[in-house]
């Protein structure tokens, strides 16, 4: 669906039905250069499995209109902008990569607008080498090409695919080579405020690694979900783009979390 | 720009798509041949209908060897996606059909494999699709056949049987001022000839029954989401960009994106034409695909020696290839093709039409039929065989002259070949001095 904030055009993916505000929301933040489609195979299910679900282009990706944020703090700001625009109050709140950074912002911002967090393939800081920004602001595609050998493991680098006929790479490619990649990328590098972010947090959480990323390498990872006392999953055989690579046991690590945050909240509000 | 795999394409084609499995290590790929696949529960067999989670239902919609050839084949040319079908026939079909209805239109080369034309020009018709042919690379008639309710262009990247090469690059630069998708039957240009979705191509499809297979032992098709097309944009889409109500209104574009035509023949096509490979084809294709650019170098060394041997000899009037200069789209040809514009040939010989079924019946080691792209030399004289009914005018309209031979130069040793050609070539002289 569209919709305005802040006097722009967003698109916001509802997993293929009708986005119900009645229902539990959960939320899904792309990374860098990405868009709804990284969550295609997640989405779905939660929409018709009784959630309402959210999974916004940031400004200026893919489908929405606008500039694109320049710093984690805006895209924080943006999210509770966009959530205000929604008539959201809380969701469960999912977060690729970059798109954890901005989940732990609009946490600092609204500490009950998230009804858990949940960081998949990500960090509370990515540093990103200076020469990869520059090669992303001079070709987008480029750019996208290095993290594109980074980001995802070895089965998608041998052409394996979760979608029978798919190839990841190539969809990735399209995606993260006409998106402002550079800006993204400058947004990550400046941000250091997710250390403090992560203290603030007050839901629960879950992190969902890769064994095999080399763009969040796992040992940051496991610091955060250790400080946050966060559920752990941690998938071995994958790389950095998780949700794409191994779309299924995201899901299930996801369904299996936060239908237990959904059971303890329905417990507690019975008893 | 289309990039699917970082590995060189050698790798590829012996890798992509498959790492072995787990169960027991099966270095090759596995034969899948099953027609089904037992569901874990209930759920899980609702969000597979659901397009909540990939994987597989039945073998018409997709099958785990057919999906490691698909697989393949994609990361070979550099598409987002690729559909596996039955033929080369059905691929282009299914394409036809998933983006065009009743109403619409097509703007095609005049230069295509024969039963192409004959789906576009009648079949297609029946349905309420209508083409206009013209001159690919005439820039002028390929824009003034442009309509409100065009699709495509459609062309081959190699036309068939003037093998004339089709200017992508200039195609796409009009078709994309027009919002439209430039689909190419790249099946004379096998993947690594040519990089033909970088060249200007939305769309790929191939006969992989040819050079792709190579060893003439299964019928097979294929095509390529190009992944590099923007659906919405070009406003002339609503199967791809609007709801689809036999899946819960999906709306292709908006969902996958680069590969949302991939899906959408997934989804649909598979599904209710069901035009799909068996998986011991798609086994048979794979082992095809291993030895595809090694067999592609020695098809164009022979190709490049034959074309050379025939201008030398005396009862040859005329040879036709895209590397020569007398072919009209020589510049282009050679700008796609740095490496050589593929292995089909023609000439004429002395004698005319009696000269060429003479030259044919006389060859002992290349076969006469009515195929290209095996690894075996393949020679057809369209004069006496598949156009022997027309006149001579006919055949000058058709594009075929009564003496021409076409030639699917194969890989055996060159001298060889020459021989063969040799003896064909003195029957021909005998029919033309008997003649005089
Ligand atoms: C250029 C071209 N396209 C398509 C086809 C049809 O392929 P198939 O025979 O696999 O259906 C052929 C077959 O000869 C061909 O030469």
């Amino acid at each position: 669906m569209k919709l305005m904030v802040n006097g722009y055009e967003a698109h916001v993916a509802t997993g293929g039905k009708k986005f119900e505000k009645n229902l539990p929301t959960v939320l899904f933040l792309h990374g860098s250069g990405l868009d709804h489609r990284s969550w295609a195979l997640q989405t779905r299910w939660f929409a018709y499995n009784g959630f309402g679900v959210l999974a916004p282009d940031f400004p200026g990706h893919s489908l929405s209109k606008g500039a694109p944020c320049v710093t984690i703090e805006d895209s924080g700001k943006w999210l509770a902008d966009f959530l205000d625009a929604m008539g959201v109050r809380e969701a469960h709140v999912v977060g690729h990569s970059q798109g954890f950074l901005s989940a732990l912002e609009l946490s600092k911002l609204r500490p009950t607008a998230l009804k858990s967090l949940i960081g998949v393939g990500t960090a509370a800081a990515i540093p990103v080498n200076p020469m990869l920004i520059e090669t992303a602001g001079r070709s987008p595609m480029k750019a996208a090409d290095l993290m594109l050998q980074w980001g995802f493991g070895h089965q998608t680098q041998m052409g394996v695919s979760a979608t029978p006929g798919m190839q990841p790479i190539a969809i990735g490619r399209q995606i993260m080579g006409n998106n402002p990649l550079a800006i993204d990328l400058q947004c990550c590098a400046d941000y250091w405020g997710g250390v403090d972010a992560v203290g603030l947090v007050t839901a629960p959480s879950a992190m969902i690694l890769a064994g095999q990323d080399k763009m969040t390498p796992i040992k940051a990872g496991l610091a955060i979900a250790d400080h946050l006392q966060a559920k752990l999953v941690v998938l071995k055989d994958y790389g950095h783009m998780l949700p794409i690579e191994a779309p299924k046991q995201v899901l299930v690590a996801l369904r299996e979390f936060i239908l237990s945050v959904e059971k303890q909240i329905g417990a507690s509000s019975s008893s | 720009m289309g990039r699917s795999s970082y590995y060189h394409p050698d790798t590829m084609a012996l890798h992509s798509g498959y790492v072995p499995e787990s169960d027991y290590g099966s270095r090759a790929v596995p034969i899948y041949q099953t027609t089904s696949y037992v569901f874990d529960s209930v759920d899980d067999a609702s969000s597979l209908f659901n397009v909540e989670q990939g994987g597989h239902i039945y073998s018409r919609i997709s099958n785990p060897t057919v999906a490691v050839l698909e697989q393949r084949l994609a990361a070979l040319e550099g598409g987002s996606g690729a559909i596996c079908t039955a033929s080369g026939m059905s691929a282009l079909f299914t394409t036809f059909i998933t983006l065009c209805s009743a109403g619409d239109h097509i703007v095609s080369s005049g230069q295509i494999y024969g039963s192409t034309a004959t789906l576009l020009r009648h079949t297609l018709k029946r349905l309420g699709i209508e083409t206009t042919f013209v001159s690919i690379n005439d820039q002028g008639a390929l824009e003034g056949a442009i309509r409100a309710n065009t699709k495509m262009v459609f062309c081959e990247s190699i036309g068939n049987p003037g093998l004339e090469v089709a200017n992508l690059p200039q195609i796409n630069s009009i078709a994309s001022q027009y919002g439209l998708p430039v689909v190419v039957d790249a099946t004379f240009a096998p993947p690594g000839l040519c990089n033909t979705i970088e060249s200007g191509a939305n769309v790929v499809v191939h006969s992989a029954t040819k050079w792709i297979g190579g060893h003439g032992a299964a019928v097979g098709g294929v095509v390529i989401d190009g992944g590099n097309f923007d659906w919405e944009a070009s406003g002339r889409f609503p199967e791809l960009t609007e709801p689809y109500e036999p899946f819960h209104g999906i709306k292709f574009w908006e969902e996958f994106g680069p590969n949302a035509l991939a899906m959408k023949i997934r989804a649909e096509s598979m599904r209710d034409i069901g035009a799909c490979m068996s998986p011991n084809n798609a086994f048979l294709l794979l082992q095809g695909i291993e030895t595809l650019n090694m067999r592609m170098k020695q098809h164009i060394a022979n190709t490049k020696d034959m074309v050379q041997w025939l201008q030398s000899q005396e009862q040859v009037t005329w040879v036709n290839h895209p590397d020569l200069p007398s072919n009209p789209s020589n510049v282009i040809a050679r700008e796609l093709f740095p490496n050589g514009a593929g292995s089909m040939l023609c000439f004429g010989v002395v004698g005319g039409r009696a000269g060429g079924g003479a030259f044919i019946d006389s060859l002992k080691l290349a076969s006469n039929l009515a195929n290209v792209g095996d690894s075996r030399t393949l020679v057809l004289h369209p004069g006496s065989t598949t156009h022997s009914r027309l006149t001579h005018d006919a055949m000058v309209a058709a594009g075929i002259s009564e003496d021409l031979i076409r030639v699917s130069v194969g890989i055996e040793g060159i001298k060889d070949i020459q021989a063969d050609f040799a003896n064909g070539l003195r029957a021909a002289q005998h029919v033309a001095e008997s003649q005089s």
